[in-house]
């Protein structure tokens, strides 16, 4: 099995946060590829739907934005490594996030009683949100974990989990990262 | 006694004028327009292209009573480069204790609950920079709407221009979710035929 992390942070002081959850997923038979997107030209999407109605499957933009969505529509685990921001992800994570409905089809489906879309792949990933906040903040944890929940309908991820690291508390990461992986791999 | 500003942030790639996000946020501001404010709209995408145009919209955020963000649904958030304007804005204070914030967000599902996650995540950058919160109109599926959009964000225009939250409002629709869906899946068809795709809609091209 593999995953990959799309790793949205701004600098490289979450390397150690992703380091352990890379660790645990391998404990949980996975190969993993981390992908640092600060080092990525990903423009932004047009909203042109081109991914859709043009180049089904593929955006029409070409840049790494196309092999981000690639790695992502082959992988059995995608995970989002995030600077909680306003409660939601960071600008850094969602462009790539904004390029992954190439990976969807257009058709609407009836999803728990909602509207969302018809799968493209057969198979799609499970969805870990992995968000970090400085102190411990109730209410934009839960407002994340609201937000990963809803992207796993769309993206049709078949598990999901959520949770925040508190970056003052570093003793928890392990515990937090190995309680992320159990969820969705049991 | 010096004339009220308001701003118009555009948070849609298709722009101001091709955007319903703009179209509908262009409403909003003629109603504060006709109430006396001065009235000013910029392109998020746009902004946060250049370090000069950022400057220049932050300083319009800066100077304003009341800041309209109108945008489009993305992934139960906003898009990109919006997240990247407001990380700006909370990185500089810019309008804290000033600006008063209203959120108008439509999205392609028909239901227009499915905006609620974004709606929570601009009250909280609204609490984290220091702006007033005054409140968002959610609209779902929103070509199915006709008029009775407009009439809805007349009635809060007033409200804004009267320096009040917006009322708490949802517009009406003209058609149940399950139409819209079925409707929506023959659209894509009919477009795809047009564009020469018809046989391709379904393509995995990603597929090992
Ligand atoms: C990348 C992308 C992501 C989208 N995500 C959602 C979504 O999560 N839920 C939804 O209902 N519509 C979603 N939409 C549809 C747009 O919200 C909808 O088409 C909107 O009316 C576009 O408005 P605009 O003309 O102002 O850009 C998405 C569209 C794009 C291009």
């Amino acid at each position: 099995m593999n995953a990959v992390v799309l790793d949205g942070s701004r600098n490289e002081q979450g390397q150690g946060i992703v380091t352990v959850l890379t660790a645990a997923l391998a404990q949980a038979g996975y190969a993993t590829e981390v992908i640092a997107l600060r080092e990525k030209t990903i423009a932004p999407c047009k909203g042109c739907f081109g991914c859709w109605m043009h180049t089904p499957g593929e955006c029409v933009i070409d840049d790494e934005g196309r092999q981000v969505a690639r790695a992502v529509a082959r992988c059995d685990l995608l995970v989002y490594f995030t600077p909680v921001t306003f409660g939601g992800v960071s600008s850094g994570l969602k462009k790539a996030v904004d390029r992954l409905i190439p990976n969807i089809s257009p058709f609407f489906a009836r999803v728990r009683g909602e509207t969302h879309h018809q799968k493209r792949y057969a198979h799609c990933p499970s969805l870990i949100g992995l968000g970090t906040l400085p102190q411990p903040d109730r209410q934009a944890e839960t407002l994340f974990k609201t937000l990963v929940e809803h992207n796993a309908l769309n993206f049709r991820s078949p598990r999901t989990a959520a949770a925040v690291v508190a970056l003052d508390r570093p003793d928890d990461i392990e515990a937090i990262a190995r309680g992320l992986v159990e969820a969705v791999t049991q | 006694m010096t004339e009220k500003r308001a701003l118009l942030l555009v948070g849609s790639p298709r722009g101001i004028e091709k955007s319903t996000s703009g179209r509908l946020g262009g409403h909003l501001l003629d109603t504060l327009k006709a109430r006396g404010f001065g009235t000013e709209q910029v392109h998020v995408h746009a902004a946060v292209r250049s370090p000069d145009a950022l400057e220049s919209a932050l300083a319009a955020a800066a100077a304003a009573d009341l800041v309209i963000l109108s945008l489009p649904l993305y992934v139960d958030s906003f898009p990109a480069p919006v997240i990247a304007f407001l990380e700006n804005v909370a990185e500089r204070r810019t309008g804290a204790g000033r600006a008063g914030l209203f959120l108008l967000i439509q999205c392609g599902f028909p239901e227009s609950e499915q905006n609620a996650t974004a709606l929570a995540i601009a009250e909280r950058f609204a609490a984290e920079v220091g702006w007033r919160w005054l409140g968002g109109l959610a609209l779902g599926g929103v070509e199915t709407y006709g008029g009775s959009a407009h009439e809805v964000l007349e009635q809060i225009g007033k409200a804004l221009a009267e320096g009040k939250p917006a009322p708490d409002l949802a517009a009406k629709k003209a058609m149940p979710a399950w139409l819209y869906r079925a409707g929506g899946n023959i659209m894509w068809r009919r477009m795809a035929k047009q564009n020469g795709v018809a046989g391709k809609l379904r393509a995995r091209p990603y597929e090992d």
